[in-house]
């Protein structure tokens, strides 16, 4: 059976092969890294695409990487040694941010980028999409002691967020 | 007729916050718990929860049961 820290190094081996330029993860999972397990079922990747002549953002080249390897597309997402993984292409500077300042885990020994608990609670407060699941997400997160609440509190009015 | 709400015997002040403290300790135990004891949790939520999930509606492709080992 695959291991969870196996789909990891995958990740790590796709920023090495510069198929992704930098790569986070992001989302529920980035949620049970810092706090508490929450359901989840798939693995949120927040990735910077390498630098590209074309103005469009295109995941072609991260899947056909994976294809390559035998992990296979399904949907929106890439069945990593059996863990669901979506690409989500950094959309904003909030989001570029996240992704610079990501922290360095570790993983039963693989090294694993995870996007900073402050930086998740803006993500789930960013305007357009905010539904009641990410305001309970962000609530969850906001009352972990491993939130910063200083640098939370500078970040939401940087960018204009409101709890 | 008998107004239930009144005459209905309530929990003390500090059997709640007692019950409280026992939800925050546990959560505070989980959020303790190791990186590969979480996922093995978040696996056990996917058991737990999906069979739920399905009732009230069809399945996506990824929302499964992961396959793997913590």
């Amino acid at each position: 059976m695959p291991r969870f820290a196996s789909a990891l190094a995958v990740l790590n081996e796709m920023k090495s092969a510069a198929v992704l330029e930098e790569y986070a993860v992001a989302g529920a999972m980035a949620i049970v890294f810092w706090t508490e397990p929450v359901p989840t079922y798939d693995l949120d990747v927040l990735v910077w695409l390498p630098p590209s002549s074309s103005p469009v953002v295109t995941l072609t080249g991260v899947y056909t990487w994976l294809g390559a390897r035998g992990y296979r597309a399904e949907a929106e997402h890439v069945v990593i040694e059996g863990l669901p993984v979506q690409f989500l292409p950094a959309h904003n500077a909030l989001a570029d941010e996240a992704l610079r300042t990501a922290a360095s885990l570790d993983y039963e020994g693989i090294p694993v980028r995870v996007v900073r608990p402050e930086y998740l609670i803006a993500l789930y407060l960013e305007p357009g999409t905010r539904t009641p699941r990410r305001r309970e997400r962000a609530a969850l997160l906001a009352e972990s002691p491993r939130v910063d609440q200083q640098r939370l509190g500078e970040l939401l009015e940087r960018y204009g967020l409101e709890r | 007729m008998s107004d239930a709400s009144t005459s209905r015997r309530r929990p003390s002040r500090e059997l709640l916050e007692q019950l409280r403290e026992g939800k925050a300790q546990l959560r505070a135990q989980r959020r303790n718990l190791s990186l590969a004891e979480k996922v093995g949790a978040v696996i056990e939520l996917q058991r737990a929860c999906l069979p739920l999930l399905a009732r009230q509606r069809p399945l996506r492709s990824w929302e499964r049961v992961w396959d793997l080992e913590p």
